[in-house]
């Protein structure tokens, strides 16, 4: 250990999970460890994660960065929720808001409730009775309150371009003393006996050495992958896409949608992410359904606005490093793994990594075995229970109109999943779980939304007098439309507080 | 479309004891027109949830819910409130660790910093400081709950009750019986079970038989319904929990206190029980201690003595027998834990309520999560264990991956993972192990951050101490006042 006795971190990568590794590992234990980081300008960054999750808040929070401010750094917007369509079946669509439908009553969750009337023919849509879902529907948007009343039934985040994330970050992290070098870096230097990393050498002939290396590289994976070789668990078989061709294009209304929108396509999915100055677009498509040629002919014909680039495609494969952590080397962000953006947690995943990382940091320096295998065994639970998650977006369907829709509607999916589907369409239930994303509002929100309806529901939903429900259900649905005028449109709340917004371009 | 369940016509409870009736109130509140039947069964002393008055916060819930009300309990069941545990000798002799209930512990309490200096009165007498507002007004004896409609200082204060157990169940039996349940004094004496797993009917003395839809059993030890079931797997955990039986001291004069105290002797965990009616000791011993010692760590020979055979059900509801209580699992039942899995069974029954059919998936998610709940409740008694006194007398103890790894991250950087399902909060846990005087290391981010967090933490935590202090009348003075309008003309 050198540099006063400090521990040296290295990261490597100057992309989004780069600097998010930088930045909050030098605010958070800045007294303790030196960080460094190694980016090349001739290195372009994949910028994934333009839609996020409301976990991200927490992370801007924690570095203490006022959120005005970074919204104008990354031309953000607010998101309430991702509009699914076409991917139940076509034609269809729903919303998963960051929020609740309805209540428990005497202890039995409000889908059961709406089942019963629904099956009487006495309740609308289950988004009705979302908070989260009716604002974004109306193009609305109102921070959420800090109590217990309606207000507070929802949650939010942020759409932003990712390619100005990380600059922002390191124009944040450079005054905390992080060290940046700028260099490609052409061998990793490992220890003959122990295999760890101990240097990276960079084309110029400097070695950069440390005691701790982030692993922030991308697809290239270049330390965990390439140099460890920590084996890949390959999950194409039930997440086929591949490819994304991403093009942005300019705004054709005037308002803003605070939420993603991801409709279904013959060989995967598109977004759209409307950001201050300009819409976000996307096809992630499955190479083995659909050419790259296609994909951006289709991207080009689908998305709405004039072109302000020409698709650029990004391939990908799905799964995870069966060890993110591998001696000195923990591996953030798309180093370590991938998931399609379906679900928008790219970032978070990458946060989460790094939040592990700060939690387990070694207080002197040496890694213990026990830390690197409790930090496994967390992001081994992140990524499960995501894959569950997306998995089920493109298995409940009854799409047969494309070869892509065929497979992935019949193929065998994890027994995990299989547990929970089934459970939910024998009696209307969710397997409960507290560590980890997604949790029974989204579990429900995408089952209901994609036409997974239960079988039979809870007994007690049928005791109380249908007519009183519906009364109940009416005046929630009221109490929501009546949240919902009060609050401004999306733009024009972001007009109004406009340090948030970026200067034209 | 969905369809609502068949609900179920009838549910038969086998055992009357605290546990059974309770389950009974909760299916018959949740399903009103299902007819609900307790049939009693011969006394099982060995039924430390059926015996013992006490449970843990979670309870509170479960009886709002229920609709069973405190202020009742307090002037017809004799109840009192526990806000603390005092460990006394677990980090060796002498040693007092005060620790109390409630999820609101600020983290940064827990650097060695906040804990040494901050954190409420520096009492001379236990030179431990208050790391809560819980442990602070158990310190000084003042304490009434909140009525939980004004914001109140005392709000984020948690607690158990204990109570009179026969007097609770008899107040239970009569909420029972308002409600329309049925009860047959018993005994079952036969048991008719289906080939494929469940329970046909049971024959009652000199009766019929009785079919139903659901079978309850909490029945005790004996496990009378669930014994009859088959491929049925017990799961040993002698290993990991070392008391192979509970002495029970005879009742001392009533005391009022707001804490019990757990003592850690050569004759292993003694807690003495706090309350109206009484002070009970209990003393759970480990295999090969004399009754010389028992006699020692009781301070007098003990007035029963009852075996303690730790373990848990693989499967607690089969066909459609679900066990509750000690039918389930037995362990050495420290402090309100016994009860307080007997009634989170009966909850998660509540959230996973079956209709006439009962459906095997929902079945499996019950024993899913009833498994971690038993667990984590396995691994909380067993973390005791791991203080340094305990340690240092004891043979080495199986721990779980999870507890093992609990007490590794603890020691080194205290950290807590979750436990899906526990009982209890990480930081509940956390003041745990501190309260046990386990030794623990702060954390990277612990240092990085200094001493200033915990010590604006301890400041914050001092202005709140001040404030309940000041909201709470002396415990005695509330509980009399509870009690001055009670006369035979004013039932409440």
């Amino acid at each position: 250990m050198s540099e006063g006795g400090k521990i040296r971190v290295v990261v490597l990568g100057g992309g989004t999970a780069g600097w998010m590794s930088a930045s909050a590992l030098a605010k958070l234990l800045g007294p303790r460890i030196a960080v460094t980081l190694i980016e090349s300008e001739d290195i372009g960054i994949v910028g994934v994660g333009e839609a996020t999750l409301p976990h991200i808040r927490g992370f801007v929070e924690r570095l203490g960065i006022d959120e005005a401010d970074f919204m104008r750094a990354t031309h953000a917007t607010y998101k309430l929720g991702i509009d699914f369509r076409d991917f139940g079946r076509i034609g269809e669509s729903y919303i998963h808001p960051f929020g609740t439908f309805g209540e428990k009553v005497a202890g039995v969750p409000f889908h059961h409730y709406w089942l019963e009337l629904a099956a009487r023919g006495m309740a609308g849509p289950i988004g009705d009775y979302s908070l989260a879902v009716e604002a974004a529907k109306a193009n609305r948007f109102a921070p959420p309150a800090e109590d217990d009343s309606l207000r507070s039934t929802y949650g939010y985040a942020y759409q932003f371009d990712a390619t100005l994330f990380g600059p922002y970050l390191r124009d944040f992290a450079l005054p905390l003393g992080v060290t940046r070098i700028e260099g490609l870096v052409t061998e990793v230097l490992q220890d003959a006996e122990s295999g760890d990393v101990t240097a990276l050498k960079l084309a110029d002939g400097r070695e950069v050495a440390g005691d701790i290396f982030v692993d922030c590289s991308g697809f290239r994976s270049l330390m965990l992958g390439a140099t460890l070789g920590e084996d890949w668990e390959d999950w194409s078989h039930w997440l086929p896409c591949d490819r994304a061709a991403a093009m942005p294009t300019a705004h054709v209304d005037r308002e803003i949608a605070p939420y993603t929108t991801a409709v279904a396509m013959p060989a995967g999915w598109r977004w759209r992410i409307p950001l201050q100055h300009r819409m976000g677009n996307g096809y992630v498509f499955a190479s083995a359904f659909v050419s790259e040629d296609e994909a951006c002919e289709a991207i080009r014909a689908a998305a709405a606005g004039d072109r302000l680039a020409e698709p650029r495609v990004l391939r990908f494969r799905p799964g995870r490093r069966k060890q993110s952590w591998s001696r000195n080397v923990v591996g953030v962000g798309l180093a370590s793994g991938f998931l399609e953006p379906l679900e928008s947690t790219s970032l978070y995943l990458a946060q989460i990594a790094i939040t592990y990382l700060i939690e387990l940091f070694p207080a002197d320096g040496r890694i213990d075995d026990r830390d690197r295998d409790e930090f496994n065994r967390l992001i081994d639970m992140e990524y499960d229970r995501i894959r569950d998650f997306l998995i089920l977006h493109y298995h409940a369907t009854v799409r047969d109109d494309a070869p892509f829709w065929d497979h992935v509607r019949t193929m065998a999916v994890p027994d995990t999943l299989q547990r929970k589907l089934e459970l939910w369409r024998e009696a209307g239930r969710v397997e409960l779980y507290s560590e980890g994303l997604f949790y029974d509002a989204s579990w429900i929100a995408v089952y209901m939304g994609q036409g997974v309806l239960p079988e039979r529901h809870d007994p007690r939903a049928a005791i109380p007098d249908p007519e009183r429900m519906r009364g109940a259900m009416d005046a929630l649905k009221a109490a929501i439309a009546g949240e919902v005028a009060a609050m401004p449109g999306h733009r024009a709340y972001l007009t109004a507080r406009a340090e948030r917004l970026a200067a034209a371009p | 479309m969905s369809a609502a369940r068949e609900p179920l016509r009838r549910a038969l409870i086998v055992g009357a004891g605290q546990v059974g009736v309770l389950a009974a109130v909760a299916i018959k509140r949740a399903s009103p027109a299902t007819d609900v039947l307790v049939v009693g069964t011969p006394l099982d002393p060995v039924a430390f949830a059926d015996h013992i008055g006490t449970a843990l916060p979670f309870t509170n819930r479960l009886h709002d819910r229920l609709g069973i009300d405190e202020e009742v309990l307090v002037r017809r069941a004799g109840a009192s409130h526990r806000l603390a545990i005092r460990y006394v000798g677990w980090a060796g002799a002498g040693s007092v660790g005060l620790t109390a209930y409630g999820g609101a512990v600020d983290p940064k309490l827990n650097s060695a910093f906040a804990r040494e200096w901050g954190g409420g009165a520096h009492r001379a007498a236990s030179g431990a400081p208050a790391g809560s507002v819980g442990a602070a007004l158990a310190e000084a004896g003042r304490f009434m709950p909140p009525s939980g409609d004004a914001p109140s200082p005392l709000a984020e204060v948690d607690y158990a009750l204990r109570w009179n157990a026969p007097a609770y169940r008899d107040l239970l039996i009569g909420i029972a019986a308002q409600l329309g349940v049925r009860h047959h004094p018993g005994p079952v004496s036969a048991v008719q079970p289906m080939l494929d797993g469940g329970i046909a009917a049971i024959q009652l003395a000199g009766g019929d038989a009785v079919a139903a839809d659901l079978f309850i059993d909490a029945s005790g030890t004996a496990a009378l319904l669930s014994a009859t079931q088959p491929d049925r797997r017990w799961i040993d955990w002698r290993g990991a929990l070392p008391a192979r039986s509970l002495a029970v001291g005879r009742p001392d004069a009533p005391r009022l206190d707001l804490a019990d105290r757990v003592a850690f002797t050569d004759a292993g965990w003694c807690w003495e029980q706090a309350g109206r009616d009484g002070v009970t000791r209990f003393l759970a011993v480990p295999g090969e201690v004399s009754d010389a010692a028992v006699e020692t760590a009781l301070g007098a020979p003990p007035a029963d003595r009852f075996p303690i055979d730790a373990g848990r059900q693989d499967q607690p509801w089969t066909g459609n027998v679900v066990a509750i209580g000690d039918a389930a699992a037995r362990f050495e039942p420290l402090a309100g834990v016994a009860l307080d899995l007997a009634h989170r069974q009966i909850d998660l029954l509540l959230d996973l309520f079956p209709g006439r059919a009962i459906d095997p998936r929902e079945r499996a998610e019950y024993n899913r999560r009833f498994a971690l709940m038993a667990d984590g409740t396995r691994d909380w008694i067993a973390s005791h264990y791991a203080a340094p006194a305990a340690a240092h007398r004891l043979a080495a103890l199986d721990r779980s991956p999870a507890l093992d790894r609990m007490l590794d991250q603890f020691a080194r950087r205290q950290r807590l993972p979750i436990t899906e399902e526990a009982t209890v909060s990480t930081s509940e846990w956390a003041a745990l192990l501190h309260a046990l005087g386990v030794p623990a290391r702060r954390s990277a981010l612990s240092l990085a951050e200094g001493d200033d967090p915990g010590r604006r933490a301890a400041a914050a935590l001092d202005h709140k101490i001040a404030a309940a202090l000041d909201a709470a009348p002396p415990y005695g003075a509330w509980i009399a006042h509870m009690l001055r309008d009670l006369s035979p003309n004013s039932s409440p």
